[in-house]
This record gives C-alpha cells, structure tokens and sequence, in this order.
C-alpha cells in the first residue's frame, strides 16, 4: 500500500533533513578523518548509508546525532585503517577562517588546529560532538557507545591536554559545567544502525 | 526530547549549547575552557559554512528521484 511504503521509503522531506545537516556532517568528519578530500568520501558514504537506512532512523528523533553516528561507525571500520592524514592539516586550514587572529582573546585557529589534530580519536571526536556540534553528553555517549561519565572524562582530559599542546595553563576553571550537570538529570535517546 | 539542529549559516556564531557567543570577550580572562570551547566552535562553524559541494547536493536529488520513480 502507498500509506504504507512512503511511512519507510525515505521522502523528498527526508532528504531536505538530511541536506540541512550535510554542512554539520562535512564538519565533524573532517575533525575525524584531518582532511577534507577524505571527509568527502565519508560524508558520500554516509548519505549513501542514510539513505539506503532510511527505516531505522526514528521519526521525532536527533538527525544529526543518527547521521553522526553513522559517519564515526563508517569511519572506524573503513577509513582509520588508511591512516589520519595528519600532515594535511597544515594545508587544509589555510582556507577561510571565521575568526581574525587579531581578534582579542581568540586563539589562532590554525594553531588550534594543529594541536587540535594532535588529540587522541577519542578525545578530538568528543571534544567536536558536545564543544562545537552541539550535541548533548547523552547524544554523544549513544554516538560513541560509551557511558556520560566517560564521555565526561574524556572531554576534560581532551581539554586539558589541548591547553597543554597550546601552552595555556589548564589547572584552573576545569570541572563539570552546566551542560554536565543537567545531563545528570535527563536521559535522552537516540536511534543507532542496527 | 532532543531538538532538532538550526540549519548554520555565515551570520550566525552562536553556539548551539545555549551559551551566548562570547567572541567579543577577552576568552583567556574567562579562563581555559572558554578559550579552547570558542575555538572548537570555530574550527567547526568555519568547515560548516564552507559550501557545500555540488557532488552532495545531486547525489541526494539522485537517490530521491530514483526513489519516485520506483513508487510510480
């Protein structure tokens, strides 16, 4: 029956859902690959993946985090045996930056990303999830199928070794913030590939 | 339950996490985490409001017109 089928095929709406986080997408798995001709070839994977798993994604629910999920799942069983191309990170930087340097109290984010691409996988994938892309601890803790409090330690010890890679002093100002604290109070859940 | 992303755009910094963005304040005077979360929150708006490529853009209106064709 039509009713039927367009409930699981995916739509010309699940599509428009999917572009809108392709920018997103295309961000976090730069951070995971270090470079951008290789995320590419993940992000196409990934919609490809998506796509073709349109009925496991679960109406209601986190497209970012399930498209996320699907790019660190691809990532570490096909790409990270090819290797972090860690020496493009020079040149993959050069383009457009969104900060001036001279911007005060910013740090060069050249710099930063450098030491940034120096981080352990599971200290840089966190750091990008719950710092830059706006997931929750939970919403990361399903991405990475790991408990909160490990993705809480891994958050603070990604920033406290990224501060000791850009030379700033870490001892102060690193405990639990209020994103933390209210991840202790709410539990959220978030489809993964079966 | 979770909420859905804002689609990121050129003008827009803030972060998703419900912070006000803090750019224009001195990060290191608010202390380290500020200073590497406003540089996270860089290095990813910067990648995210890069163009998307065109590749993407038709693989999906590829994938979605095969898709009509086949309920047709």
């Amino acid at each position: 029956m039509k009713a039927e089928r367009s409930a699981i095929a995916p739509t010309a709406v699940f599509r428009d859902r999917m572009l809108r986080e392709v920018p997103g997408l295309r961000a976090f798995s730069v951070s995971l690959c270090g470079s951008f001709h290789k995320a590419d070839d993940l992000v196409q994977d990934v919609l490809l993946k998506a796509w073709g798993h349109s009925d496991s994604f679960m109406e209601g629910t986190n497209m970012r985090a399930w498209l996320f999920t699907i790019a660190r799942n691809t990532y570490y069983s096909l790409y990270r045996k090819r290797g972090r191309e860690v020496q493009d990170v020079d040149g993959m930087y050069t383009a457009n930056l969104a900060i001036a340097p001279s911007q005060e109290g910013v740090m060069d984010l050249a710099d930063f990303r450098i030491a940034l691409a120096k981080l352990p996988d599971e200290q840089r994938e966190v750091l990008i999830l719950v710092g830059a892309s706006g997931l929750s601890y939970e919403q990361a803790a399903e991405i990475c199928g790991v408990a909160v409090g490990t993705i809480k330690s891994r958050v603070s010890r990604g920033r406290a070794r990224l501060g000791e890679l850009l030379g700033i002093e870490t001892t102060s100002d690193i405990g639990p913030d209020q994103k933390a604290i209210s991840a202790m109070h709410s539990r959220v859940t978030v489809p993964s590939l079966s | 339950m979770t909420q859905e992303p804002k689609l990121r755009n050129g003008a827009s910094h803030a972060t998703n996490s419900g912070k006000p963005c803090k750019a224009t304040e001195p990060a290191f005077g608010n202390g380290v985490r500020d200073a590497i979360g406003l540089s996270l929150q860089a290095h990813f708006d910067d990648i995210a409001n890069t163009p998307v490529p065109d590749k993407f853009l038709v693989l999906l209106a590829e994938l979605e017109a095969k898709e009509a064709r086949s309920e047709s």
